[in-house]
């Protein structure tokens, strides 16, 4: 025993009285052997394409994920009946056309003939039934059955047509179905609820390859797509927090797609020619709460002076780099039926003025809440500092996510709320999705984030009225309407929608990202 | 010293079962509600309801935690919150890319880090000595994601001599490894100067010295050999920390590793794999330690085990 431990200290002072030179030499070699492997690599003839993203993957079950980037993952294998451009113009996808019953009940379907899923299995009404019948399943509790919750019962009429009914009329629906992909029945009577999500099959453009829980997710071209599709062999998800990683990824050509771009890093690949940076418009919305039921802010002065107060050009600038525009109503100009409304202009006199008027001329004090993290700490300083200007004292107060949301969903009424103002963001796919849930009296917390307590008759009947009504060019009309409302009662500061930033490498076509944050690659290809 | 073992690795079932209790205490008792965080904002109240009522976080405490432990003695450790994989599907691959970084980082640290020491103290208050020493403060005082932001730079966007992230060769754990075990290297560095130092003032080391050994024997023999139970120490607790992953450099080089995997858990309330994964880190830091004791005896035969 203790010869052995004699030669290992021997071995290992040997070992260090060269190392300190011998080290980096070993790095060398290791490094020589590198470029080597790239070589071979590239010379095998898959055609490979690789997305760095900021975010892990959490699920690939498309029936039960609840944030963009698994939506994104699950959408290169999954396909819907209807789903959303680039403009966010809905376009038929699984299906080739549908009808609605005079009434608004009654959806009918004509679903695609000639597709087939990876697994072989055939597509028709009654895999698409399968389907709803999985999502809206109350046991299974998955979480896209939420935008279901309408629907009462769905019916095979034909081989390829399907009739869906509704308890009642939801204007809405047809954006509801673009959410339901269409999972293979035969691979989930197989797999099973859990075993799906490592096993997907879809009728998508790529094949499911594998997936680490934590780490990349690879996807491989779908030869028998059913239409125009990757113009490559492989395609990798890579979850890549860390900003300057992403970036050193895109300069090296290891990525050939980020997505986020850092904002503040624009310039320093503006002068790489092999870097392209792409600007798109989104559907978020940024703006913060303001209680309502608090006496400090129950006047619609002092709510509108603070509109006033806030310089949105500036907010862009100083929070959002540059990238992002000011509100112009409650949802984005992204989302179908937004109506623009007069700006609140920046203007602190007329903002002092109304302050005045409503009875508070030397201001108040109050507090703000939002995550404790960079951009989030800045955004609660800049609101606290312009607000100064109208003698309004915002403390800042950033909390952990966790401790944020039991603050925010605890009270179980308004009195009991301790919230003041809340600085946050939301994005949905259509307009019932942007508002209801944030300004309806019926969903304040502990239902839904309307934190505001926004309670207005008004508002209340005409959303109801917008989700109800088919006819679209009432629809408008219910919709323009209630943003004016909305926006003259200002339950919250309007504050800007975010421009959203990618880039890629020259060589990259045919990935893009949607406004809603989503990254799109059904036609990927490269010339690298 | 059988029997030393023996008695040490029963003691872990006691330890295990009030760190047990710890655990799910802290992460029951931070505020937020994993029902909420992980339908998302958009969910409905009817939502989250069945999901409390499915993850049975109804319960009382007592319940939950009987479930928590009736789980892991008939080895169904529960399904992770988040991702709703088997949580052994989420933590097994994690293990792999913490384990190579924290062995690699541990190596080139202890090899580094004690020549730099013995060297700075032969060479004491010389040129040498100072270079060395000055490195070792900036290696403990460098920001280790600036540190790797740096690496990554020169050595992969300019150099192109390594791939900037992930796991898919030996060669991708180069540089995570050189930022992860800078400031241990240092540390080591350090700590093996200042024994060095005390211990070449001993007598015996005249002793050797007189009696015509050869200066190499004498350092590597008697007083090396004597200086390492001060480094053992270090390099033991080093290991336990960067088995425990480390989530700067995880996050920096995207590597899929147990710390990342932690925090995300945390920030998410994924009870079930937070639970799991402290359980495996307390029980490495006790066998760890086990095996640090183990060596101070080899080490130096003077300490006797009861």
């Amino acid at each position: 025993m203790k010869k052995i431990v004699v030669l290992f200290m021997v071995i290992l002072m040997t070992f260090s009285f060269v190392s300190c030179t011998n080290d980096t030499k070993q790095e060398e070699t290791a490094a020589n052997v590198e470029p080597n492997q790239e070589n071979t690599e590239g010379k095998s003839e898959d055609v490979n394409m690789t997305i760095a993203v900021n975010a892990e993957i959490i699920s690939l079950d498309p029936h039960n994920l609840s944030d963009t980037l698994s939506g994104s993952a699950a959408d290169t294998m999954y396909e819907s009946l209807y789903d959303y451009k680039l403009d966010m113009s809905l376009e038929p996808v699984l299906a080739t056309g549908y009808s609605v019953s005079e009434d608004g009940l009654e959806y009918t379907f004509n679903i695609r003939e000639g597709v087939t899923f990876h697994d072989g299995t055939e597509l028709n009404a009654e895999a698409v039934k399968y389907n709803f019948d999985r999502v809206m399943d109350e046991e299974k509790n998955l979480r896209r059955r939420r935008n279901f919750l309408y629907v009462n019962s769905t019916e095979v009429i034909d081989e390829y047509t399907i009739l869906i009914k509704l308890d009642s009329p939801f204007a809405p629906m047809i954006n509801r179905i673009a959410s339901l992909s269409v999972i293979s029945p035969t691979a989930l009577e197989e797999y099973g609820d859990q075993g799906i999500l490592t096993n997907p099959v879809g009728t998508g453009p790529y094949t499911f390859e594998e997936w680490t829980p934590g780490d990349k997710m690879v996807v491989r071209a779908n030869p028998n797509y059913w239409k125009e599709g990757p113009k490559i062999d492989t395609l990798t998800f890579k979850p890549v927090t860390e900003n300057g990683a992403r970036i050193a990824m895109l300069q090296t050509g290891e990525a050939d797609y980020i997505y986020p771009m850092p904002t503040e890093q624009v310039k320093t690949v503006e002068s790489d020619e092999n870097i392209k940076v792409i600007e798109g418009p989104s559907t978020i919305a940024r703006f913060t709460f303001l209680n309502m039921t608090k006496d400090i802010f129950s006047d619609v002065k002092v709510r509108q002076a603070i509109n006033h107060a806030i310089n949105k050009e500036a907010y862009a600038k100083v929070v959002k780099s540059g990238y992002a525009v000011p509100l112009t109503s409650h949802v984005p100009t992204t989302i179908e039926y937004q109506s623009p409304q007069p700006e609140y202009e920046y203007n602190v006199e007329k903002a002092k003025e109304l302050m005045k008027e409503a009875g508070y001329p030397d201001g108040f004090a109050t507090h703000i809440w939002a995550p404790n993290d960079t951009e989030n700490m800045k955004g609660m300083q800049f609101i606290s500092q312009q607000l100064a200007e109208i003698g309004i004292d915002v403390e800042v107060i950033p909390m952990e996510e966790g401790t944020l949301s039991d603050s925010i969903y605890s009270p179980q009424t308004p009195e009991e709320s301790e919230v003041n103002m809340w600085y946050v963001s939301w994005s949905a796919f259509d307009i019932d999705g942007a508002t209801t849930r944030l300004f309806h009296s019926s969903n304040i917390p502990p239902t839904s984030p309307n934190v505001s307590y926004y309670m207005s008759d008004e508002a209340d009947k005409l959303m109801d009225a917008g989700a109800t009504e088919v006819d679209p060019v009432k629809r408008a009309e219910i919709y323009a309407e209630l943003q004016e409302v909305i926006w003259n009662d200002a339950p919250w500061i309007f504050l800007g929608s975010d421009v959203l930033l990618s880039a890629k490498r020259a060589t990259t076509e045919g990935i893009f990202v949607d406004p809603s944050g989503g990254i799109i690659a059904t036609e990927a290809s490269t010339t690298k | 010293m059988k029997q030393y073992v023996l008695k040490r690795l029963l003691n872990i079932i006691p330890i295990m079962l009030v760190v047990s209790i710890i655990v799910f205490m802290f992460i029951h008792l931070i505020p937020g509600d994993p029902a909420r965080i992980v339908a998302g904002q958009k969910a409905t109240l009817e939502e989250i309801e069945i999901m409390r009522e499915k993850l049975g976080l109804n319960d009382p405490y007592i319940v939950q935690y009987k479930n928590f432990m009736v789980g892991v003695f008939s080895g169904n450790w529960g399904t992770s919150i988040k991702s709703n994989l088997p949580v052994w599907n989420v933590i097994v691959p994690r293990i792999k890319p913490t384990l190579i970084l924290a062995i690699f980082s541990i190596i080139w640290s202890v090899v580094a880090g004690i020549s730099m020491g013995v060297i700075s103290a032969i060479k004491r208050g010389k040129l040498i000595d100072y270079i060395v020493m000055v490195g070792a403060t900036s290696g403990i005082s460098v920001p280790l994601f600036w540190l790797g932001l740096m690496l990554m730079q020169i050595f992969s966007v300019k150099l192109g001599w390594f791939p900037t992230t992930g796991v898919d060769s030996f060669s991708s754990y180069v540089l995570p490894s050189i930022t992860l075990g800078a400031g241990i290297t240092a540390m080591i560095a350090r700590y093996t100067r200042s024994s060095m130092i005390e211990i070449l003032k001993e007598n015996y080391i005249r002793t050797s010295r007189a009696k015509g050994l050869h200066e190499f024997m004498v350092i590597n023999k008697h007083a090396l050999r004597n200086s390492l139970v001060d480094v053992i120490t270090i390099v033991g607790l080093q290991f336990g920390f960067l088995l425990a992953g480390s989530v700067l450099v995880e996050t920096v080089f995207a590597i899929p590793g147990l710390g990342r995997l932690l925090i995300d858990s945390i920030l998410f309330r994924d009870y079930t794999v937070v639970q799991t994964v402290l359980l495996i880190f307390t029980f490495q830091f006790i066998i760890i330690n086990l095996i640090v004791d183990v060596l101070y005896g080899i080490a130096n035969p003077k300490i006797r085990y009861e």
